[in-house]
């Protein structure tokens, strides 16, 4: 099977934008019944090399290659008569129509030129149970969680019967549940002769269900080889072109200091009743399937939605906060999960971003401070290693610096706790290391520390305590030494009584 | 090369290039347009249109935007006749209370649109044609004449030969762009017309910006309704009607983003004074009423096109 003929090629692929060259002379064969991993860090060219692929960009050389045919103007819609599909990362659903209508979107059935409901509601029923999709068909997509979003966007790949499937990190926004379904479908499709190309940043899933890797740096493929053989480590090497050493690193022993949040049947948004206490210099995780009410408790205790609780005490104030400037007063600091919709004002400039926080507190007889601000922005981006021209707009930088610009923004306000939602989604490797050693030194400073995580390992390297959520309550609350992947996700799913919530 | 390509894209420089285009062109045309009282005479115009107009920038930076101008001018003007007592030879204290009232208004607005959530668009709707029934219940139908003294001087006096509505003018100037670039509050107001929600979780008071802004935005239609009436000396119900839709024209051909978080007042200053140019050069030609209007709207498009467009984003 695996030395047929490939399906979808790109020779010798070049593209560069405003001059600045992303892709230098790439290769990439996918070939039928095969899961091809693409590997590389934020702007290794991951996306330029899709994009190429399914037709949205012309490569400025080479070409792209369809059953051994150079393609000379490669545009979407052949692509799409060719049979490739893509999932992308950022979901391309229309919020306000239902899961058959966005499946079916472009590709409805017609019946005297109106849409055929009937028809798409079989048709795409059948693909629905393929991923395990089980809400009602007529739901609009803005109503489901992120995970079950990202669900139907790989149900409407799908439902075009592609030969060459893309998938762009389609797990970060999945539960492990949800995470697994997928597996055994593309181990399904690979079978039927599909021909998959896996991106992700999750090396655990890319050994599990790949058997090829293509490994971009720079815009150089600097592995293309079959994975049999190859540990994590290599892989990273790999990527990053130098030994990265551990992902994690080295737990740190420190001591504890007062108790920061004590919380007594804790409600807001999905969470219910939520007990829940922790201290000074403490990594606390909060883990569980995506969208069990993790993100409400954290934006309950952040004030940006109505909160309820019998007793509460947070950072020295009673009750919940009504507001994100009591909260944001009382020390707390939030990183949001979406950086490009709630944490950064993408038009803007990195350094109104960076100064937005602490807006009020540079000021001279009323009026802003130009000069302390230049020195504060310049010191967080020295800090943080935001390299280049601050004037420029935010969203012209990679993800991994997006994210820093999103937690350096807190660091003048010194806040006491720092509520983090999924930091390091969509975030290269080195950054993520970045990320991972900033939160232990704010632990070290006696900070306490909030992590919300998808990435379960992450939870079980960082973290001094971890609690799962299971619909809305905390189900388990898990002491270091109890701390393993398997108890987080076996919590998650309610399959073990392990840790009964203290 | 780089520079005009810098210039069309920095929009408030390019309107002002705009203005001193159509001046030079139409003054040496035109005879008596380049004349030092027709200039005068334009820039006075300008003036109740930039005022009117900085309120509304601040208000569309946010994403908003402040469809009651024109009846607060229309309020302003009818009631500062009816309330300056007459204990106060100078007028000062009709001022003061006539403003307070326009802010109030403008507070309404804000809490409306900040706490019951009412779309700006139709809270500031709603506000105007409620001000206007208030209107023709207390005043009728009649025109009301001003003997306020400090409003006349506003509306007739020339200090140094400057016209004190222009001076009043470049201080409503200094005081917008003191706030949108040098103080904190403007950085706020562009971030929520950003991104609002972004902003809220960084610690930006949606509630107190909004009331903010609304309020202001009530200050100066009022203040711009007083300057109205003295150089009218009369109010009348509909007397402000005009300023709606220029000073929504002036913010936008000052190059701010009609969707919010990007623009400033340096535009909407030129803007203005584009506006009225425009205005005083289609009334030179010899047209009836009817194809007046028609060309006027026709060349706001036009303007738009040139240099008040949205950029790509």
């Amino acid at each position: 099977m695996t030395n047929s003929m490939p399906l979808l090629e790109a020779r010798r692929v070049f593209k560069g934008f405003f001059g600045n060259p992303v892709l230098k002379g790439v290769d990439i064969a996918l070939e039928p019944g095969r899961v091809h991993a693409l590997l590389g860090e934020n702007g290794a060219g991951k996306s330029t090399l899709i994009n190429l692929l399914s037709g949205a960009l012309q490569p400025d050389e080479g070409d792209v290659v369809v059953d051994g045919h150079p393609v000379s103007r490669f545009s979407p819609a052949a692509a799409r008569e060719a049979g490739i599909a893509v999932v992308q990362q950022e979901l391309s659903l229309a919020a306000e129509l239902s899961i058959a209508e966005n499946i079916g979107l472009g590709a409805s059935p017609r019946r005297f030129g109106l849409i055929d409901y009937g028809k798409l509601a079989t048709s795409v029923a059948e693909v629905c149970e393929r991923v395990g999709l089980t809400e009602p068909l007529d739901m609009p997509v803005g109503d489901l969680p992120l995970g079950r979003r990202q669900m139907v966007e790989i149900a409407k790949a799908l439902y075009r019967k592609p030969r060459v499937l893309i998938l762009d990190e389609p797990t970060s926004s999945l539960s492990a549940h949800e995470a697994g379904i997928l597996a055994d479908l593309i181990r399904k499709l690979r079978d039927e002769g599909i021909a998959l190309l896996y991106i992700s940043h999750r090396l655990n899933e890319v050994q599990a269900l790949c058997s090829h890797v293509t490994i971009l740096k720079d815009g150089v493929v600097t592995a293309d080889q079959p994975l049999a053989g190859v540990d994590n480590e290599g892989l990273v090497r790999l990527m990053v072109g130098r030994d990265a050493g551990d992902l994690f690193p080295p737990r740190l022993e420190g001591a504890t200091g007062a108790e920061l949040i004590n919380l007594k049947k804790f409600s807001a948004g999905l969470a219910r009743d939520i007990d829940f206490h922790a201290s000074a210099g403490e990594i606390v995780g909060i883990g569980g399937l995506v969208g069990q009410g993790q993100e409400d408790f954290l934006l309950g205790l952040y004030g940006a939605i109505p909160a309820s609780a019998e007793t509460s005490e947070i950072s020295g104030d009673r009750g919940p906060f009504k507001s994100v400037e009591t909260a944001n007063a009382a020390g707390l600091a939030y990183i949001p999960a979406d950086r490009k919709h709630e944490g950064l004002v993408l038009p803007h400039s990195i350094a109104s971003n960076l100064l937005l926080p602490s807006l009020g507190r540079l000021t001279k007889h009323g009026l802003r401070d130009r000069a302390a601000e230049r020195d504060l922005v310049a010191d967080l981006a020295r800090r943080l290693t935001i390299r280049g021209d601050v004037d420029r707009a935010v969203q012209a930088l990679s993800g991994g610096n997006q994210q820093k610009v999103a937690l350096a923004k807190w660091l003048p306000l010194e806040p006491s706790v720092l509520l983090l939602n999924d930091p390091t989604r969509g975030v290269d490797i080195e950054t993520k290391r970045e990320i991972y050693l900033m939160l232990q030194s704010f632990a070290r400073e006696g900070k306490l520390v909030i992590l919300l995580s998808s990435d379960t390992p992450e939870l079980v390297h960082l973290c001094d305590r971890v609690a799962v959520f299971r619909e809305g309550r905390v189900v388990a609350t898990l002491a270091q030494s109890e701390i393993s992947e398997e108890a987080i996700v076996g919590a998650a799913m309610g399959v073990s009584t392990k840790g009964a919530a203290a | 090369m780089n520079a005009v390509k810098a210039a069309l894209r920095n929009p408030p420089l390019l309107t002002f290039v705009l203005v001193a285009l159509v001046w030079l062109v139409a003054g040496l045309t035109l005879r008596g347009f380049g004349a030092y009282g027709h200039l005068r005479y334009l820039l006075e115009l300008s003036a109740v249109i930039g005022i009117v107009a900085a309120g509304q920038t601040l208000v569309i930076l946010m994403g908003g935007i402040d469809l009651s101008v024109g009846a607060v001018i229309t309020v302003t003007a009818i009631l500062l006749p009816l309330i300056s007592p007459d204990f106060d030879p100078t007028g000062g204290i009709g001022i003061v209370l006539t403003l307070a009232i326009a802010s109030g208004i403008g507070f309404i607005n804000g809490a409306g649109a900040a706490y019951l959530k009412v779309p700006p668009i139709i809270m500031t709707l709603a506000m105007a044609t409620f001000l206007q029934g208030m209107l023709v219940i207390v005043a009728g139908g009649s025109a009301v004449s001003v003997t306020n003294a400090t409003v006349i001087w506003l509306g007739q006096a020339r200090p140094f030969g400057i016209p004190a509505g222009v001076l009043l003018w470049i201080a409503v100037s200094i005081v917008m762009l003191l706030i949108i670039h040098r103080m904190p509050a403007g950085a706020r107001f562009l971030a929520l017309g950003a991104n609002p929600l972004a902003a809220r979780l960084s610690g930006v008071s949606v509630t107190r910006n909004t009331l903010l802004l609304f309020t202001l935005s009530g200050f100066f239609a009022g203040l711009a309704g007083i300057l109205i009436l003295g150089m009218n000396r009369q109010g009348y119900v509909g007397i402000g009607d005009p300023y709606l839709l220029t000073s929504i024209a002036a913010v936008v051909l000052g190059g701010t983003s009609i969707l919010g978080g990007r623009g400033t007042y340096a535009g909407t200053i030129p803007g203005a004074i584009l506006l009225v140019t425009t205005t005083a050069l289609i009334t030179v030609v010899n047209a009836s009423p009817g194809w007046r209007s028609i060309m006027f709207g026709a060349l706001i498009l036009g303007l738009l096109l040139i240099s008040g467009r949205e950029a790509r984003r």
